[in-house]
């Protein structure tokens, strides 16, 4: 390299490595990935606790049953008295208010009202007190004590009797009494409806005793289920991820909560035509997408999914939070911004541009000098937090070894990022070296907002306008290109909602130019930003080109 | 001051003006410079340090083309190859040792690190630094960091020096080792450039001096030719002795004096119209009084006299 330029790089270099902030700011990130580690390790130490992802395993109605148990049976989760095994109510007829035919006997359970002319009526026939059960009053002989309505007249009783019943005599003087009932009640005997008025009936079915299940039954009781060969009968399921990947219809609705519902959902969501299943879609032996019916699969083993996937979640997550958004931002603030400004401030300035460099080279090797001493920083610092995790991550051997193409990547983008930001708060120092700070923090604050946003959502249009936004397109992108199956776990996150959060934090790369490739989207994002270092370069020597320097 | 036809002058200033805004820095400046040690003389704020300025392409003329070697310094930074620059700032970077500091910006002239450390330890021994240069600067007293300065404008041998005062603030020692410095750099033959305010600093370095005033070009040529046009014109000469009645009634007779006056005690002023003349009978009568002197001093024969006669006959 040019003598010259490594000198100015050299001086660069030693001049950051005597500034305070220079070692308080990467102390900082030493600081932050450390502690990141020990959460990750703290989480790794701990099994994972099973999660009941569907939610069936509780017992809302508090009837001893949980809602897998409920689901079963068909009895709801949200009403007490409706269980497994329940007494049910079974309607068999009624009197409507035009009906012909008025009369009816038997030993039913009535609801309506009605002349009811008794052998026997069921004090204990009780309920909710919304549900209007007759109180009959018995006395000591067994006999109700009502109101005596006898010398009533009918529309007396009509409207004066609501949810209770009044005791008209026997008029006719065959030993049984007759009552006007309006309300629910059980017992035998002929009840004759008044014009306009409605009575039905039924009967209770025998309670059987149903034993309550435990609910850890129903907490991963539905796994993931794949088919080596497509449409075999259960015993040719696989947990998935299988070797193979083909597309077509997989999953099996262990639990059988999707075909207990058989009623408006947990059908056919997915729309492919086959019932209770899950639809995968590969192309090129990658899975790019799974739609599962509800219901089916849905509360898969944690254990067996969440160390992979909690571990990629991990990796993807400190590598576009705080490699690329946190240090990306934060160490070119403390060490670009004054990297020629601070110079004309110092008054040292003169003693460099006495000799025989040119402006924009100055900018550029003071540039490069910055860029050795963070660049060198994340790369080294995310090889070191790469080693370790993938040392603590999951898999038989010793070190992941498919991380560490990742690693490299996330602190490849790290320094990229570095140059960018670097060039722009460089330039800004320089257009403006009394408010360069605030105009940096502005745009800092621009930079951090889009970047989170970019996380959540790549396909947003004005995030573009970023840095940050291209920079975690890249770890996307590297992130593919690594680990090709992450698509996989990606959807495996999102359709069986394992809650990892790798769906949150990954999302297939968007800037591909149409194709699908994670390469194209690598290389695009890589041209983005390195055109913007140099535009921003180009911007700082017409600035500084121009200066006087007093 | 000569300009030579086939290779362009080490400075040529032409008709250059530079103003901040409303204040006026050079004034429609033309200048030749080219071999041997120039003073530039000037009051503060007469455009010495904007002339260097413009010469190190540190701003931009208003008007005017300056050149360096035949070469604009603003648009290109070649001729800083041959130029060696001492700016009046004080700032070096603290942290590092005199070789460090010489060392580093001698790599920026594009040497190797061995040529850079071994040219580096040559120019700090020519400034008498040898002994100290592995201390840090941040230590360094005033004289010893011009000193470091000067070196390091010197490590790549150029051809122009600029010195931009570089006798200011130092203490007596380190003033005349400097001199003799620049003195001995001229005697090697190459151009240099140094501004001061103090007529007496020139006086002691060089004989051809430029004085600038308000950013115009005052006077240019021989110190002693100037000041034999201000000798012309009413001085004072300071003379303390043990009895100064008697040495003034050896003086009155004499034809270049034409007042005499007892300021204090023991002091004897001397008014003359011409200083040559009245320093050229002095050391006779001096010597006839029989009297111990003990210091005879020129209290007008400073900048600001010179400037004040020059003003005056330009007006």
């Amino acid at each position: 390299m040019d003598r010259k330029a490594g000198a100015v790089i050299e001086l660069t270099i030693r001049q950051l490595r005597h500034r305070i902030s220079t070692w308080v700011v990467l102390g900082v990130g030493v600081l932050l990935m450390a502690l990141l580690l020990a959460f990750y390790i703290d989480s790794v130490r701990e099994s994972f606790e099973p999660i009941d992802n569907d939610g069936d395993s509780e017992d809302n109605d508090g009837d001893g049953y949980p809602m897998g148990q409920e689901r079963k049976w068909g009895t709801p989760d949200w009403n007490s008295d409706l269980y497994p095994g329940a007494s049910e109510y079974i309607p068999e007829s009624d009197i409507d208010w035009n009906d012909e035919s008025r009369t009816k006997s038997g030993n039913k359970s009535w609801e309506g009202s009605a002349f009811f002319e008794a052998s026997w009526v069921d004090d204990q026939y009780t309920g909710n007190w919304w549900d209007s059960h007759i109180d009959w009053n018995l006395n000591q002989e067994g006999m109700p004590e009502l109101t005596d309505c006898s010398d009533w007249e009918l529309e007396e009783i009509i409207e004066g009797i609501w949810s209770a019943a009044c005791d008209l005599g026997d008029g006719d003087g065959d030993g049984m009494t007759t009552y006007y009932v309006s309300g629910k009640w059980r017992g035998e005997g002929t009840a004759t409806v008044p014009e306009d008025f409605y009575l039905s009936w039924g009967y209770w079915t025998e309670e059987v005793y149903v034993e309550p299940e435990p609910p850890e039954m129903y907490i991963n009781e539905d796994g993931i289920d794949c088919f080596e060969i497509l449409m075999l009968g259960p015993d040719d399921r696989v947990d998935c991820p299988s070797e193979t990947r083909i597309s077509g219809s997989h999953g099996f609705d262990d639990d059988g909560d999707c075909w207990a519902t058989n009623e408006g959902r947990g059908n056919d969501d997915n729309k492919n035509g086959i019932r209770c299943d899950v639809q995968w879609i590969a192309s090129n032996g990658v899975v790019t997408r799974i739609e599962a019916d509800e219901l089916v699969d849905e509360d898969p083993d944690e254990q067996e999914y969440i160390g992979e996937l909690g571990h990629r979640t991990f990796v993807i997550a400190v590598g576009k939070m705080a490699f690329i958004i946190l240090l990306g931002l934060f160490i070119p603030l403390f060490l670009s911004l004054g990297l020629v400004r601070d110079e004309t401030e110092n008054g040292t300035l003169h003693l460099l541009l006495s000799k025989p460099i040119h402006r924009a080279e100055f900018i550029i090797y003071r540039l490069m000098g910055y860029l050795a001493v963070s660049g060198s920083y994340v790369v080294a610092l995310s090889l070191v937090v790469g080693l370790i995790s993938s040392i603590l991550g999951p898999g038989d051997q010793l070190i992941r070894f498919s991380d560490i193409p990742v690693w490299i990547g996330i602190g490849a983008a790290t320094a990229l990022v570095l140059a960018a930001y670097g060039s722009m708060f460089n330039a800004m120092g320089l257009i403006s070296p009394k408010y360069g700070v605030y105009l940096c923090i502005v745009f800092g604050i621009w930079e951090f907002m889009m970047g989170s946003f970019s996380i959540v959502n790549p396909n947003w249009t004005v995030a573009s306008v970023s840095i940050s936004h291209w920079a975690l397109q890249m770890i996307d992108a590297i992130v593919l290109l690594a680990w090709p199956d992450t698509i996989q776990w990606a959807e495996m996150d999102r359709a069986f909602e394992i809650n990892s959060g790798l769906s949150f934090f990954w999302q297939p790369p968007v800037h591909t130019l149409g194709t699908t490739s994670a390469a194209i989207a690598l290389l695009n994002s890589l041209v983005v930003l390195l055109l913007v270092s140099v535009i921003w370069i180009l911007i700082a020597k017409s600035v500084f080109s121009r200066r006087e320097i007093m | 001051m000569t300009i030579e036809q086939q290779d362009p002058p080490a400075v040529l200033i032409d008709q250059v003006s530079k103003w901040y805004g409303q204040v006026i820095g050079i004034n429609d400046l033309s200048l030749a410079i080219d071999g041997g040690v120039t003073g530039i003389l000037g009051p503060n704020g007469a455009g010495k340090s904007t002339l260097f300025k413009l010469m190190m392409g540190r701003i931009r003329p208003s008007q005017g083309s300056v050149r360096l070697f035949g070469v604009d310094p603003w648009k290109n930074t070649s001729p800083y190859r041959r130029v060696g620059y001492v700016s009046e700032s004080e700032k070096l970077y603290e942290w590092m040792t005199a070789l460090d500091f010489v060392t580093t910006l001698a790599r920026l002239h594009g040497m190797t690190r061995e040529e850079a450390i071994e040219r580096s330890a040559h120019v700090l021994e020519f400034v008498g630094l040898t002994d100290v240069m592995h201390k840090e600067l941040g230590k360094y007293s005033k004289g010893m960091r011009q000193r470091v300065k000067i070196a390091h404008a010197l490590v790549h041998d150029p051809d122009l020096i600029i010195l931009d005062e570089p006798l200011h603030g130092c203490d007596p020692l380190a003033r005349t080792s400097i001199m003799s410095v620049i003195r001995e750099l001229g005697e090697q033959g190459k151009t240099i450039l140094v501004s001061s305010h103090i007529l007496e600093e020139i006086e002691r370095i060089t004989e051809q001096i430029v004085i600038l005033h308000n950013g115009r070009l005052l006077a240019i040529g021989n110190l002693h030719a100037i000041r034999g046009l201000l000798d012309k014109h009413p001085h004072r000469i300071m003379i303390n002795c043990e009895d100064p009645r008697s040495l003034a009634n050896l003086f009155v007779s004499e034809e270049p004096v034409f007042g005499v006056r007892f300021p204090r005690e023991g002091q004897l002023e001397i008014q003359t119209n011409d200083l040559s003349a009245a320093h050229a009978i002095l050391p006779s009568i001096v010597v006839s009084s029989n009297q111990k002197i003990k210091s005879i001093e020129n209290p007008d024969d400073n900048l600001d006299s010179l400037l004040g006669y020059l003003i005056k006959e330009g007006s």
